[in-house]
């Protein structure tokens, strides 16, 4: 008895250990169970099996020649209410006869994890995928997922300095494996009505941290039943601590966080003082940012500039009510003492091959569109920010219906210095979950600050000396 | 006579090998689909806690370097240590609070058909509904228990317990659990319940023996085969505790703090967000052992009492 | 005198059979209040107004105004009917084939003979102690080489299968008496027609007991629809309910109308099939 049911044992572990080869390898060395998986998916009917082995090959550039049908299938997230991917979908097509884009939505939760599913293994289709995030781009370059695009980039003549430097921050042993399209920065929203209420003046594009303090403590109201809050900070890690890097000295990368103290300290006593809401409320609750802000009931909040258009459109269409925030400006980020002001952080969306796709020169040309100077105008025109960003695109966006009108406002759109929320680093993925982790146990204030930037200084330095 | 011995035996053997037949096609739908999605993957799961594997590149063995790095790892000991700690404070607590329930209502009582449904409410509720009116009712700030201990109670604000992070999470956690399986444990209790002859209790009855005195030398050996499956079904359950750690502590983004994460939650994390499958599947194989330990520590004082 | 004191007795006796009776009911009353209190909350505060939610003083349970517009407005903000269909579609079926595979297996392991019946069953019976969450990796790494990831198929083929139903329904046949299945065997009726003339109509407790379990399970199934179900349009009512919450963090009064949405069909299942419940349990041998 023992003895048969070692042998089933070991019969099914062959079996697994079959299974576990066909999704070991890339698709493209087994056609064999690439296509046996695309017969079961039943609904997936693109031959591209058979052709993946002619995809880099020189003869293959037919895939984007005119007149001929291509299909590229492009993940992103939210189609319904982000309004840019559809235009950039149209825009392109409408210049390229015979190209359809094939958008497929995963979601804005966890976008990222489920991108690296999808990719993982054989069994994927996609052509062209959005990064984004940089954890998740660290993810997927490191499976192996994303074609490299130095080679495309060469041919292309594509001029890199044109992003101002942000691909430095994400290239990879010298290799680039995104091209960003979207490069987003932090600002500071705030309410004119609350401020004028208060009789305070409005924040400045030259605010240091203490004044910009002082700002939030002025216009704070306690009155229990009528509160208004200075400032709010959503309960991401890098609405807090990441304006220690501002100061272009530390990173995040640092394995040493030290430098977040002062921020930690400043955001726990606005907390203490009823300046802004506290963290185990909003996580409790789940608060979103956007509720937060268009309830009326916040002066400041510090987000990025994605939520500009967020609030054109949901004033207009009547999901925020006007009166309670219809009235509001945006201003640069404040800065340390002696820091040039306009220091921010950003946020790069990028657009990748990936490496199972059997028309990478059309993907690529479609990439190089979209992170091109067409695809700035269309993001411009929708209301947001461009990695190709110049002062029409500037142009663009700040006289759009429903942008603040004030010259602060249009002012706050220069950057002068922008450091990424997470550059890339191998495992930068685990560096910033250990981050999230103890940023939520110093809010919690189940630690004391101390406590926390040295478990942070502790637990990634034991990762970098892997 | 040989020869008709032979064929009598082929006989027996092809009526035998028929009987087999039917009784395989009986079980065939189910096998092969509980064959092929659950028991190759676990078998799998084993393997690959030796394994090093990204879901895309080659596969590599380590030998045992996965549960070597366990070992240094603060994360999954926090999430060892909280989930024993749930598992403590749970399984004893839903156990006492089920059979209390359910010898009340096993009682001539009125409207007991109404009480047993009500106490199983909970346990058919979607745990992201019930999750979030908990997030509701004890917010930290504006939620109607907090409202209470202020105003009725006189706790000062600043001391009002915030359910849903630092030492208080796991207790919070381990109340909603109770609050929400005692229900199901109730059910099999009763069942129990019913499976003890009256004239037990009415021999037991003549002798004067009150009501505790009943209960302990009638009710609680004769419920002692449901208690231990009652015992090592919640063992089993709680620790498999994830979706309720991660909607009522996870705040905004689901991610848990050290104060609040448990295994599997590190199981998921390490597979879906680091794609370290290898490592993930040795964090799975410690909950296995745990499972394992504890139930056949169970099976093992049973057997004891039997004899 | 005797007598006197037997009185005396007696009426102790029946005094403290009332005390008892009143300790009875106010623990009930006490336990039942923390059972349905969340409920009659969610319910309240699905026709409130944001403001009204957390209003204490004075709490009312139902509003001045009922703002019975969130139920309406729920289903437009999301696509909440496409994940109230996929959901029912999944449990549907996934209760189907638990049922009918489960009932099949359970009668041939405890009324049949056949070769390593012992084998097969403890392989059943091992992993009803495995956690799901031990192998889902491994499991949902096989069923994306097979082309499932993504597809409603795959969470029936990861839930319709399950080692419980079978353990289940195996207990409660094996109360049936096997003269009832000889009897009916010399009368030269096959298995099948055994197995759907008598074993079937006599199992109505064990199925609808498995019933509620299958049906509240896969229904409220969370992780699982996580981390197979990733596009909008496949997405159970629980994932989509999550979304919600996160999307409308603030609309305590849409999040709450949702929430009651979802409750409803569970709840009417364990309404219909509640009266078979206790037996079932009782029957099928999970007291242990």
């Amino acid at each position: 008895m023992k003895r048969k049911l070692l042998s089933i044992l070991l019969t099914t572990s062959m079996l697994a250990a079959v299974l576990a080869g066909c999704g070991s390898k890339p698709a493209e060395n087994t056609p064999a169970a690439d296509t046996t998986s695309e017969a079961d998916a039943g609904e997936e009917s693109e031959p591209a099996a058979d052709t993946d082995e002619s995809a880099n090959a020189p003869e293959d550039t037919d895939a984007s020649a005119p007149g001929e049908a291509v299909t590229l299938k492009w993940a992103i997230w939210d189609k319904d209410i982000t309004p840019y991917w559809n235009a950039i979908k149209e825009g392109y097509e409408a210049s390229h006869e015979g190209v359809t884009i094939e958008m497929v939505d995963l979601g804005s939760t966890d976008y990222m994890t489920v991108l690296a599913t999808e990719l993982s293994g054989s069994g994927s289709d996609f052509d062209v995928v959005t990064i984004k995030d940089v954890p998740g781009y660290a993810t997927l370059v490191s499976k192996n997922t994303l074609e490299p695009l130095g080679s495309y980039i060469a041919d292309a003549g594509i001029d890199l300095s044109q992003y101002g430097g942000v691909d430095k921050q994400v290239t990879v042993d010298g290799e680039l494996y995104e091209l960003p399209f979207r490069n987003d920065f932090w600002v500071v929203f705030y309410n004119k009505d609350i401020f004028d209420a208060a009789g305070v003046p409005y924040p400045t594009n030259d605010m240091t941290f203490e004044e910009y303090d002082d700002l939030a403590r002025q216009v704070t109201d306690t009155t229990f039943g009528s509160q208004i809050y200075g400032t709010h900070y959503h309960t991401w890690r890098s609405a807090v601590q990441l304006f220690g890097v501002l100061d272009g000295k530390h990173s995040i990368l640092d394995g040493e966080y030290d430098f977040f103290k002062p921020y930690y300290e400043l955001v726990l006593g606005e907390e203490d003082d009823q300046v802004c809401r506290n963290y185990a409320d909003l996580s409790a609750e789940g608060l979103h940012y956007s509720a937060a802000f268009s309830g009326g009931d916040v002066a400041m909040l510090n987000m990025g500039s994605w939520f500009i258009s967020t609030m054109i459109a949901s004033l207009q269409s009547g999901e925020y009510d006007s009166s309670l925030c219809g009235n509001w400006g945006i201003v640069k980020y404040p800065h340390a003492e002696g820091v040039e002001p306009g220091s921010t952080l950003g946020t790069i969306t990028g657009l990748s091959v990936t490496s199972v796709s059997d028309k990478k020169d059309a993907a690529f040309d479609f990439v190089k569109w979209v992170s091109g100077a067409e695809g700035a105008k269309v993001m411009a025109e929708t209301g947001n920010f461009p990695a190709l960003m110049n002062d029409e695109v500037a142009g663009i966006i700040s006289s759009l219906e429903g942008f603040p009108a004030d010259a602060e406002s249009k002012e706050a759109l220069n950057v002068s210095n922008l450091y990424l929320e997470v550059p890339y680093a191998e495992n930068v993925s685990a560096i910033n979950d250990i981050l999230d982790t103890y940023h939520k146990s110093i809010m919690n204030r189940e630690v004391s600050v101390d406590e926390g930037i040295a478990s942070m200084n502790e637990e990634v330095g034991k990762l970098l000396a892997q | 006579m040989d020869e008709k011995r032979a064929v009598k035996n082929k006989k027996i053997i092809s009526r035998q090998a028929r009987r087999s037949l039917v009784a395989y096609s009986f079980i065939a739908p189910n096998f092969i689909g509980f064959a092929i999605f659950t028991l190759i993957p676990i078998v799998f799961a084993f393997a690959l806690a030796f394994m090093q594997w990204d879901g895309s590149n080659e596969i590599t063995f380590v030998g045992l370097k996965n549960f070597i790095r366990l070992a240094d790892d603060t994360f999954f000991f926090a999430a060892f240590k909280n989930t024993i700690i749930y598992v403590i404070g749970t399984v004893p607590l839903t156990m006492i609070a089920s059979l209390a329930l359910a010898i009340v209502l096993n009682q001539k009582i009125k409207a007991r058909g109404f009480f047993r449904t009500v106490a199983f409410f909970p346990y058919v509720a979607s745990l992201v509904a019930i999750t979030a009116v908990w997030s509701m009712i004890f917010h930290p700030s504006k939620g109607p228990v907090n409202y209470i201990l202020l105003n009725v109670f006189g706790v000062a604000q600043e001391n009002l317990p915030k359910w849903f992070s630092g030492s208080l999470v796991l207790f919070t956690l381990i109340l909603f659990s109770v609050w929400k399986y005692m229900g199901y444990y109730m059910v099999i209790y009763l069942a129990g319940l019913q499976g003890i002859s009256a004239e037990l209790y009415e021999a037991c009855g003549l002798d004067g023996a009150n009501t505790w005195q009943k209960f302990k030398y009638i009710t609680w050996p004769q419920l002692r085969s449901t208690t231990f499956f009652v015992v090592v079904m919640l063992t089993i359950n709680c620790f498999k505790v994830y979706d309720i750690a991660v909607m009522l502590a996870g705040g905004g983004d689901g991610k848990l703090s050290t104060s609040a994460t448990v295994l599997v939650y590190y199981i998921y994390q390490n597979a879906f967000n680091y794609w370290d499958l290898g490592y993930s599947s040795a964090i799975a194989m410690v909950l296995f052992l745990m499972v394992l330990i504890i139930t056949l520590i169970q099976f093992r004082y049973e057997k004891k009492l039997d004899a | 005198m005797s007598a006197q004191n037997k009185d005396k007795k007696a009426g102790s006796k029946s005094r403290n059979a009332v005390i008892g009776k009143t300790l009875v009911y106010i623990i009930l009353l006490v336990i039942t209040a923390a059972m349905i209190v969340p409920f009659l909350w969610m319910l309240s505060a699905s026709i409130k107004s944001n403001r009204e939610v957390f209003l204490m003083d004075p709490f009312v349970w139902i509003p001045k105004e009922p703002k019975w517009d969130n139920y309406v407005k729920i289903w437009t903000k999301i696509p909440l009917l496409k994940f109230v269909s996929n959901t029912v579609f999944l449990t549907i079926v996934v209760t189907f084939l638990q049922l009918l595979t489960s009932s099949f297996a359970a009668y041939s392991f405890a009324k049949l003979e056949f070769k390593h019946k012992n084998i097969l069953f403890l392989a059943y019976i091992a992993t009803i102690a495995m956690p799901w969450q031990v192998y889902m990796v491994p499991q949902f790494i096989m069923m994306r080489s097979m082309g499932l990831n993504d597809k409603l198929l795959a969470m029936i083929c990861l839930q319709a299968f399950s080692a419980f139903g079978v353990f289940m329904m195996k207990q409660f046949y094996e109360g049936i008496p096997t003269e009832l299945c000889e009897a009916a065997r010399i009368d030269g009726m096959s298995e099948y027609k055994i197995y759907a003339k008598i074993m079937l109509p006599l199992s109505k407790p064990a199925l609808s007991t498995l019933t509620i379990f299958t049906f509240v399970n896969t229904w409220n199934d969370y992780l699982g629809p996580l981390i197979y179900l990733k596009t909008e349009s496949k997405k159970t009512i629980q994932l989509g309910l999550k979304m919600f919450i996160g999307q409308y963090s603030s609309e305590y009064g849409l999040i709450m109308a949702g929430s009651m949405v979802s409750l409803i069909p569970v709840i009417v299942v364990f309404l219909c099939l509640q009266k078979y419940f206790v037996e079932g349990v009782a029957s099928t041998g999970l007291k242990g």
